[in-house]
């Protein structure tokens, strides 16, 4: 599950990832859609560009 | 002191202030951090947790959804008058949360015993639960400050540099400046390089500008007394209220200090 908050700074960032999966997966371009989003910072765009999605690799060992 | 006002909206704030010494903006900078109290969830009982994520994952992902604050029905519990820092209504409130997959629970699913109190975004997920998954939880919330905890602080990214003073005397309009200026706000006319009025606060005073100066024409300072400041809120208060409530910590502070020294 992507990170509730920003590391650095401490924005709410996870409330922007449904919307920036859904448009990224639909072939936006992240940093246009990052802008959209007012994630303006470094240290919050990166939450959402360098996460990995785990669940559904690991719900089969529940 | 002044304020002026740049942009304002509900959970960002930009302005300067002006006529106050660096210790006074930075003390209410400090205490939009860590001095202004807030709701955090503290303390969870879950009831049935079969998603893919453990307790203590979930206890610290629920804690980091900032609630809507209200600083007149809560207070910090440690400084509970009520119970003494026990845990009553006056300093904590309890929020439920059952949900089964497949489904993403998100902070909208909480449900808060006082109505005023709610996720300042509803749309937080806390786990996502596939089919067959269930999750039961009752969760504690407590007034804490930011100090002692991030859960509980409302200011984010708040900071402020001074405000930038360009002077350009004796220049040849060369417009080396102007190609080095990153904030790209140097104009260069025939009468010399400026930058305009407007544009003096983007200055980030990194002084490239003047480094690639061969005359020494333009000269870069800052106002030792005025202070451009950009602040956010974390959702637990308006940018606004956020402001004034740092305000009056640093006045109660003010205050306290006068009451002690009256007393030596
Ligand atoms: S100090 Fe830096 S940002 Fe400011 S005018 Fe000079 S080059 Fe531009
Ligand atoms: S201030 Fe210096 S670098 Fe800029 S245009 Fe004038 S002479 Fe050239
Ligand atoms: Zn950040
Ligand atoms: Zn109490």
């Amino acid at each position: 599950m992507i990170s509730v908050r920003c590391f650095s700074c401490g924005k709410v960032i996870s409330n922007h990832w449904d919307e920036y999966k859904r448009r990224v997966d639909g072939g936006e371009d992240k940093a246009v859609v990052l802008d959209d989003l007012g994630i303006t910072r470094y240290c919050c765009r990166r939450m959402l560009l360098s996460h990995v999605e785990l669940v559904d690799v690991l719900s089969p060992y529940q | 002191m002044e304020v002026d006002i740049l942009e304002l909206s509900d959970r960002s704030a930009k302005f300067v202030l002006s006529k106050v010494g660096m210790a006074f903006a930075n003390g209410i900078r400090r205490a939009m951090v860590a001095d202004v109290p807030t709701l955090a969830i503290e303390y969870v009982n879950l009831y049935d947790n079969t998603s893919v994520l453990y307790d203590e994952q979930l206890a610290l992902r629920l804690s980091l959804i900032p609630l809507v604050t209200d600083l007149e029905t809560y207070m910090p519990q440690a400084e509970c008058t009520v119970c003494g820092g026990e845990g009553c209504p006056a300093c904590e409130l309890s929020l439920t949360l059952s949900s089964e997959g497949p489904a993403v629970v998100h902070s909208g699913d909480l449900i808060s015993s006082d109505p005023l109190v709610q996720a300042a975004d509803a749309n937080i997920p806390i786990v996502e639960l596939k089919k067959g998954q269930k999750l039961v939880l009752e969760a504690i919330a407590h007034m804490g400050y930011g100090r002692d905890s991030v859960k509980w602080q409302a200011g984010i990214a708040c900071g402020y540099k001074n405000v930038p003073i360009v002077s350009v005397e004796n220049c040849d309009a060369c417009g080396h400046c102007a190609a080095e200026c990153p904030k790209s706000i140097i104009l260069v006319e025939e009468s010399g390089a400026m930058v305009p009025e407007e544009d003096l606060l983007k200055c980030s005073l990194c002084r490239l500008c003047e480094k690639v100066c061969d005359i020494n024409a333009i000269k870069v300072s800052f106002d030792e007394n005025a202070f451009v400041f950009t602040m956010e809120s974390d959702g637990s208060y308006t940018a606004r209220d956020l402001i004034l409530n740092a305000s009056d910590v640093v006045k109660g502070k003010a205050e306290g200090l006068i009451s002690i020294l009256d007393q030596l």
